[in-house]
């Protein structure tokens, strides 16, 4: 959809009232802001009774998702998909939906606030005090002891404090989230890096494959870009006129994704790698070829035992494998989030290259990068953080800045990351709700929430590099200020070095630098002659994107060769069950304290408003619980209490909980609500530095008290059922 | 003394107006069990939400709801099977159960678009209409839920009110004693006729599409007229995996349901 414009086209563009979005350039940045106004002093651009659509980002998670936002008298009140970002065409998920709970949350941060770590009374300040104290923090401190802590999104912002860390010398800013963190994103780069010599984002091309095998990967739940590989999958089962694409899970609990699978596979955990080499020797033996170097010390019948499967079911997948034109494997969750999540990852890739995959339709091809990027960054591993806290354990951290991510609740606590924060002298955060990171910090800076921001996203997997570009949809509400703006106004204040790393008038002119050498790009979803045409047309379409694919095709060469060992994954603790722990699907990290996403049921438990823990019936029986009844889960590092639901589909040795609940603050609808499982977690790290979150072992007692989770489905008939 | 008043008769057994107009088909195929659909539904809809102890005694006010079952639970575990989801809503039937119930008429039939109305300001709250509903899509307001949370309402916390910012004007309010249930996003029918019949045109295919198509994913859900052979939701509606929920009760619903597996 290249265009080129003149500036009568330009002009026309400008005034088009209910456009896609508003266009409004060249102006100060009071100016850049939606304006919500009473009905008597309307905007020129927007009418009584009609609607007005901006096109922006969702940030409820790092996917780059655009979205349309309807808007009314200046308030946003629908949101939809944005159909032409190529990530989510058009489309959103439930926690996209419920953004608009974030925006008008009741618990948000309304004011800069000198929070003083919770201890006393908290007192609100006014920006220009505010913006002081960040000053005097960037000037006062050797810049090797400012530690930046970024969540996964957005962009934008991560790309200014790397451009303030690295002209003044201060360490590179650490991305987290635990999103990244239970998807082992470490892993997957680092396991690409293995095989294919390239450290980089593997991408899974579900759409055009007709046997879709996933080794642990919800990739329809929370999964990197749930909404995209939504859309692959029903492609894969629908899109193609000849042949409905079939579907196996290997997991150890039926989890939304595996529901919707031909066959649930539920293999022992941590077998899942050893599973995927025994696949791949018989195919090799199923299709009368040499097996490769990576397969040959395999036994899939010892497998099979040490899997507890049965030899039949792969030799099953084998021949589905041997009968399907574009069989994938794609590993993920729970299979790498082990001890040999590494081997795991790197078993499972090197099944795609017995399948001949590599650069094929339906197959497995590396991620391009992001229009504006020069190289792959993934978020930082738990090991990573480890890092950085022993620093600040060792006093070299003075000042912490933190945005976007909220570790005291997403790191497991047995990290100490709320404790050692006592060694940091000043803790600054920036976040937009009253989370447990802010509420531990010295001062909250409260960032706009993300539909009252600018910014871009990029993609993290799409088949086209996107840079999915963000505006406000509505002014801010409260007395937020946007972080970068913060930023840049602190470094001019303190001048020197600092102000020349950031030569910015204002957010917008900083992210008007970063579009800039994408102007005149040819290949482009819309061509502009210079930045500020460029600048409203990034609004009025919600980003830039390339035309074509640009997925490149891994190198093959050594991923059959390779000696692969996954083994058995190693098991903390002494517990009689596996520990599964999984993101809520509907709530996801940071959904909590959205009332309608605490409504949602669970796709498959049909739980809401609460933490529990999935049981088998039979396991529930032989330990005298039932539906409802709280049970203490214990590991070796502590203990969580929970209602147990009574799950027909997991393994009779194994206990789930989803992560998503159990906040200490976050606001009225978070707070006290459900336990979190990630703080019974202990800290064992797989090869890449990913932590071992499903290689942990719990015992489970009876508290002997009681609560009626409240679900969607009726509560007789499915579960009276008990084998006797 | 006989009543002069004009009192509407319904009747729902022509066999002229039996072709109906708006319909829906939902692959069971492709459905993810996301709830996306939940959440847009209740994000355009101005649906509430009831708070945890109220979802316990059932009173969820979802419009739409994404139902699973399971199948092979006397066996083994590694034989267990969820079947595929269902999302449902409202089936907009012709031959609608809970409308002769409603001693009010606050249930009643459209006979230009076919499907059910609800009369938010006739409803007096008997609820026979939900005790008739075969498919449970009726919801019943038990509290003024959209003030309501234990303890903290509008009244005494004024910033509780904020959160009300996002509500579609399009889309009434509802208050306690209110029968609800889902309306096939009527005021975005309305929106696109009006447009249409400003622009002097019939209403295209794919023009009208509700909240919960608008957010699927998986694209599980088409919606159009189905007295039109061409549109995309006939179409979708004839393949052989179609079928109506208890089309055995002669409701002659409006919903197709394309059958999940193989």
């Amino acid at each position: 959809m290249s265009k080129q414009l003149s500036r009568r086209d330009f002009l026309k563009l400008a005034t088009a009232g209910a456009a896609t979005s508003a266009v409004l350039t060249g102006c100060g940045p009071a100016s850049r802001y939606v304006k919500r106004e009473p009905y008597m002093k309307m905007p020129e651009y927007t009418y009584n009774g009609l609607s007005t659509y901006y096109a922006t980002t969702c940030r409820e998670c790092a996917a780059a998702c655009g979205l349309v936002v309807r808007t009314m008298q200046g308030r946003a009140i629908k949101v939809e998909g944005n159909a032409e970002n190529p990530v989510n065409l058009g489309k959103t998920c439930a926690r996209g939906q419920a953004t608009l709970q974030g925006l008008y949350n009741p618990d948000r941060v309304e004011n800069p606030t000198q929070q003083g770590r919770g201890k006393g009374a908290a007192s609100q300040m006014d920006w220009d005090a505010a913006i002081q104290v960040v000053a005097e923090a960037l000037k006062n401190n050797d810049p090797s002891e400012i530690a930046f802590l970024m969540g996964t999104a957005p962009d934008h912002l991560f790309d200014l404090v790397s451009d303030l860390a690295n002209a003044i010398g201060a360490p590179a800013p650490v991305r987290f989230g635990a999103l990244s963190m239970f998807e082992s994103r470490a892993t997957l780069s680092r396991a690409a890096e293995e095989l294919f010599g390239q450290s980089a984002m593997p991408y899974f091309d579900i759409a055009n494959s007709d046997l879709v095998l996933s080794f642990g990967a919800n990739f329809l739940e929370t999964w990197i870009s749930p909404v995209s590989f939504t859309r692959e999958y029903a492609q894969m089962r629908r899109g193609k006129p000849r042949k409905r694409g079939y579907f196996v899970q290997f997991e150890s609990r039926m989890s939304q994704t595996a529901a919707k699978a031909d066959e649930w596979v539920p293999l022992r955990p941590g077998t899942e790698g050893l599973v995927a080499l025994a696949i791949g020797k018989l195919v090799a033996e199923a299709k009368d070829t040499a097996v490769p170097a990576s397969f040959e010390a395999i036994d899939p019948a010892e497998v099979a035992r040490t899997a507890d499967v049965k030899l039949e079911t792969l030799e099953h997948i084998a021949q589905l494998v041997v009968d399907s034109e574009h069989p994938l494997a794609v590993p993920g969750g729970t299979a790498v989030g082990q001890t040999n999540g590494l081997a795991t990852a790197e078993s499972v890739l090197a099944l795609n290259a017995q399948f001949g995959n590599y650069g094929m339709t339906g197959g497995v091809y590396i991620s391009p990068l992001g229009p504006n990027q020069d190289e792959y960054h993934r978020p930082a591993s738990p090991e990573e953080m480890l890092n950085l806290i022993w620093k600040m354990k060792d006093g070299k951290v003075k000042v912490l800045f933190i945005h976007g991510v909220n570790p005291v609740f997403e790191l497991p606590s047995h990290l100490g990351f709320l404790d050692t924060l006592q060694y940091v002298p000043q803790v600054i955060s920036f976040a937009t709700f009253p989370d447990e990171t802010a509420v531990a910090s010295d001062y909250i800076f409260p960032d706009h929430h993300g539909l009252e921001s600018w910014g871009y996203q990029r993609a993290v997997v799409s088949s086209q590099p996107v840079l999915s570009g963000a505006q406000p949809v509505i002014s801010p509400f409260f007395n937020t200020r946007a972080t970068a703006d913060v930023l840049i106004a602190a470094a001019q204040q303190a001048g020197g070095q600092f102000a020349e790393a950031l030569p910015f008038a204002d957010e917008v002119a900083f992210i008007q630098s970063k579009l800039s050498p994408l102007v005149g790009d040819p290949d482009g979803s819309f061509l502009a002659p210079e930045i500020n045409m460029f600048s409203a047309y990034f609004q009025q379409h919600g980003g830039w994107w390339k035309n074509d694919p640009a997925l490149s095709a891994p190198i093959a060469s050594g991923a059959l060769t390779k000696k692969l060992d996954p083994g058995v994954a190693e098991f903390s603790g002494e517990g009689e069950f596996f520990f599964v722990p999984f993101v809520s699907p509907t709530i996801g990290e940071a959904g909590a304290n959205k009332p309608w996403l605490q409504e949602l049921p669970d796709p498959t438990t049909t739980v809401t408003w609460n933490t529990w823990v999935e049981m088998n019936p039979e396991t529930a029986h032989e330990l005298g619980i039932d539906n409802d009844d709280i049970v203490e889960v214990m590991s070796e590092a502590g203990s969580v209490q929970a209602a147990v639901y009574l799950y027909p589909a997991i393994r009779p040795d194994v206990i789930a909980m989803p992560f998503g609940q159990g906040h200490t603050a976050y606001g009225q609808f978070a707070a006290g609500r459900g336990a979190n499982p990630v703080n019974i977690l202990s800290i064992h790290f797989n090869a890449a530095g990913d932590l071992a979150f499903a290689g942990v072992k719990v015992n489970v007692k009876k508290t002997g008290r009681k609560h009626e989770l409240a679900r969607m489905e009726g509560k007789v008939g499915v579960y009276e059922f008990r084998k006797e | 003394m006989t009543s002069n008043l004009e009192l509407p008769v319904f009747t729902n057994n022509s066999e002229a107006e039996l072709g109906g107009k708006w319909g829906m088909v939902v692959d069971r195929d492709l459905c993810t069990g996301c709830q996306a659909c939940v959440a847009a539904c209740s994000m355009e809809n101005n649906v509430p939400f009831v708070g945890e102890t109220d979802m316990a005694y059932g009173r969820g006010m979802h419009w739409i709801r994404v139902e699973r079952l399971w199948e092979g639970l006397e066996a083994d575990y590694q034989e267990v099977k969820m079947t595929s989801y269902q999302p449902l809503m409202c089936q907009q039937c012709h031959n609608a159960p809970c409308e002769p119930v409603c001693p009010v008429y606050a249930a009643v039939h459209s006979m230009s678009e076919d499907i059910n109305l609800q009369v938010y300001n006739r409803c007096v709250g008997t609820r026979y209409c939900a005790n008739n509903c075969p498919y449970q899509a009726r919801v019943f307001n038990w509290r003024d839920y959209t003030d309501y949370r234990p303890g903290n309402t509008a009244d005494n916390d004024p910033s509780w009110s904020v959160l009300q910012n996002h509500l579609n004007p399009d889309v009434t309010v509802r208050r306690r004693g209110v029968m609800e249930k889902c309306t096939f996003c009527i005021q975005r029918i309305h929106k696109a006729e009006d447009t249409a019949k400003s622009e002097g045109r019939d209403v295209r295919d794919g023009e009208v599409v509700p909240a919960c198509a608008q957010a699927c994913p998986a694209n599980a859900i088409t919606f159009g007229r189905i007295d039109d052979p061409e549109s995309m939701v006939s179409k979708a509606a004839e393949t052989s995996r179609g079928s109506l929920l208890l089309e055995e009760m002669r409701t002659q619903p409006r919903v197709t349901y394309l059958a999940g597996g193989a």
